[in-house]
């Protein structure tokens, strides 16, 4: 068990005054068995109303409306998580999981990724949690880490295709190469202890539980992480998501700072 | 049946229904071009007894899909007992992950239901497709009906046709039923929209507003239509002409402009009633038709009034094997594609195409859907001074309000060349009124 400390900073800036910006966030990370939030405060500014909602993937969602304009929209969280990577989050019964063993249009795989998959097929494990292990070794030693070349919007396939990426695509291909073999597997969008940009994993569930893995460092996933949003792809799990008049090209800055207490 | 009288004025209702800009848009080749859609003077006639039967058979047709839906985002306890299999929920473009365990106002899904049925040569009727997104088309044989009683109103009186005026009614009767505090409204992406004279007369006819997305506000966790004076007055129930993709930028497309943001966060909440309920579309893709008749059984106990033209299943071993022996004599459809797109007559192949379109079955066999090709019965239209047979479909319209209804009349669509099988409307041809006998 550990206890830490996160700050999540995220500001958008707009060139040209942005107003009805309607937004959706997921940024409250979760509060379960493997984390317990012992303190949290969101900001989020400028908001002219919001509420709040449970999604289809449990996330916590807090959506609203900036009405008036501005050059500036930002959404700070800050607080205190006790993680205990030992306790894994139970797995969902048969109707609410199927949703998670088959491809979204972010992580439909595609000529590269199958033929890739029936390389690695080869020496399949019998035990989920080691095949996917054994996945995610042959995709970290075929694939680079390359900020800059890929999107938002990027599709596992293309991603793979081009052999490098971010975390973002790491997690994509993993889920891909999983949901070619029907295993139920899942986004996670969080925070990662030091100081950088939010980070992305996967959940793999063996008919008990949830177990989470990091694709882009290759390794199981312990006490150094924090889960804010899930989904079946990135985009179920955007943490900042808007809609907005004017605005004209704006710039994102996202800070995330985890420490020990 | 007196019908001749009518013939003399089918100039002048073409005329008058152009006028009024009964109109269907279509795109070909990219482009939007916007035609009329004509009318024929030669009405549908069914009779009395007929519909009768056709009437038990939608409404438990209907009344199993909707259970379907709401299985399906809630329990699936049709595919846990192996009824369904799986992938043809998840791996199907209709369904949709934002909707899994959200229950819409009084658990209605499918308020407004276009069942597509065709009549074949033995008089046998065969359900063709369900539309049960945003089925368009009750307005065509409202107004035909209305201007065909103005220029020859005794035919009316000679002939004993249930009045389809009542389709306001019923409509009306639907959203009030799910209505959760406040007016009602028209949702419509605008007037370049193929159905746009649809959304208008219908909102004029029910007496609720006809609206843009733009006109609609979400504020405090409900629904406000703001007027012509800026003042915002609360929406309890949207009939919404727009597909769920377009809908809401936050939930769904993020591109869309004619949606209304976070309508669907407080419909999950119960504050509005959204008709038809988005998600809808996993119960109407070609690969779950299949099984329609297996969910009247399952959820009703009951036998199917109504059958489905024959069709197999190549996901299926021994359906595939006979896809393949009688392949000459079936149609093919593509699950993913609508509008008549999609669709291949095997005896219309080249032995290259042949080839080429079963190797793409084997690789993809639940991408499609093999049927018996159905005999049409043929009926008349009057073109050019002479009656002439075409092939025709008939979409009834069935809507649920707390029991579902079904409109005594209903869109009778033929092909524009006499050998074409293909009725649907977005590849041309033209409509006729539905008469139902009420005696």
């Amino acid at each position: 068990m550990r206890t830490l400390q996160f700050q999540y900073h995220m500001q958008l800036t707009f060139d040209f005054p942005a107003c009805d910006h309607h937004f959706t966030l997921r940024c409250r990370p979760f509060h379960d068995i493997r984390q317990r939030i012992l303190e949290e405060r969101v900001e989020i500014y400028p908001k002219h109303y919001s509420s709040e909602e449970v999604d289809s993937y449990g996330n916590k969602c807090i959506y609203g409306i900036a009405r008036t304009e501005h050059d500036h929209f930002s959404v700070d969280v800050t607080g205190e998580a006790q993680v205990c990577a030992e306790n894994y989050l139970p797995a969902l019964p048969a109707h609410r999981i199927g949703m998670y063993r088959y491809q979204t249009a972010l992580t439909k795989a595609g000529l590269g990724l199958e033929s890739f998959y029936r390389d690695l097929r080869k020496n399949a494990s019998a035990n989920v949690v080691e095949h996917v292990k054994d996945l995610m070794d042959g995709l970290y030693g075929k694939f680079q880490y390359e900020p800059g070349v890929t999107g938002v919007n990027t599709t596992a396939e293309e991603a793979f295709c081009r052999g490098s990426g971010v975390c973002q695509d790491y997690a994509h291909i993993l889920l891909a190469l999983c949901r070619l073999e029907r295993i139920p597997c899942r986004y996670i969008a969080g925070m990662l202890m030091g100081e950088g940009a939010t980070h992305a994993w996967i959940e793999v569930s063996d008919g008990k539980s949830w177990i989470p893995m990091d694709p882009t460092h290759n390794r199981m996933v312990d006490d150094t992480y924090i889960a804010i949003s899930r989904g079946r792809d990135a985009r179920d799990c955007t943490i900042n998501q808007g809609v907005f008049t004017g605005g004209g090209s704006q710039k994102q800055e996202i800070r995330v700072v985890v420490n020990d207490k | 049946m007196e019908t001749e009288r009518l013939f003399g004025y089918s100039d002048t209702v073409n005329e008058l229904l152009a006028r009024y800009g009964v109109k269907f848009g279509i795109y070909k080749n990219n482009v939007f071009k916007e035609q009329l859609f004509p009318f024929d003077m030669i009405p549908r006639v069914i009779e009395k007894q007929e519909f009768a039967f056709l009437e038990k058979g939608l409404k438990q047709r209907v009344l199993a899909l909707n259970e379907f839906i709401k299985d399906i985002y809630g329990d699936k306890k049709i595919v846990r007992d192996g009824i369904v299999p799986e992938e043809f929920i998840y791996a199907g473009s209709g369904y949709l992950a934002q909707c899994e365990g959200v229950m819409p106002p009084k658990g209605i899904y499918s308020h407004i239901s276009g069942i597509d049925l065709v009549q074949g040569k033995d008089k046998q009727w065969y359900i063709l497709e369900d539309n049960l997104r945003i089925p368009s088309g009750a307005s065509y044989p409202m107004i035909a009906r209305e201007l065909c009683r103005r220029s020859t109103p005794i035919t009316f009186e000679k002939n004993a046709i249930e009045d389809n005026r009542n389709y306001a009614k019923l409509l009306r009767r639907t959203m009030d039923h799910v209505n959760t505090g406040g007016h009602t409204v028209i949702l419509s992406p605008g007037r370049y929209n193929a159905a746009y004279f649809e959304h208008s007369y219908l909102a004029e006819k029910t007496g609720a507003h006809l609206v843009t997305g733009s006109e609609l506000v979400v504020e405090n966790d409900h629904l406000y239509f703001i007027d012509y004076s800026g003042k915002k007055e609360p929406v309890g129930a949207v009939y919404r002409r727009i597909s769920d993709e377009y809908l809401d930028p936050m939930n769904f497309n993020e591109e869309s402009v004619i949606g209304i943001p976070h309508i669907y966060d407080i419909y999950r909440k119960g504050n509005v009633a959204l008709l038809n309920a988005p998600g809808n579309g996993v119960a109407d893709d070609k690969g779950i038709y299949y099984f329609v008749p297996k969910m009247i059984q399952y959820y009703l106990g009951e036998e199917a009034v109504l059958q489905n033209a024959p069709t197999y299943l190549p996901y299926y071993k021994e359906d595939m094997d006979y896809v393949l022996e009688h392949f000459d004599s079936l149609v093919l459809k593509d699950v993913a594609e609508a509008g008549g797109y999609g669709i291949v007559f095997g005896n219309k192949l080249t032995r290259e195409e042949k080839e080429h379109f079963l190797a793409l079955l084997k690789e993809q066999p639940r991408r499609f859907i093999a049927q018996e090709v159905i005999d049409f019965l043929d009926i008349d239209i009057y073109e050019n001074g002479e009656v002439t047979p075409r092939k025709a479909d008939l979409r009834a319209f069935v809507l649920m309000a707390d029991e579902p209804m079904v409109w005594k009349s209903g869109l009778t669509r033929f092909s524009r060349n006499p050998d074409s099988f293909i009725v649907n409307s977005s590849q041309g041809g033209g409509f006729k009124d539905t008469w139902v006998m009420a005696e």
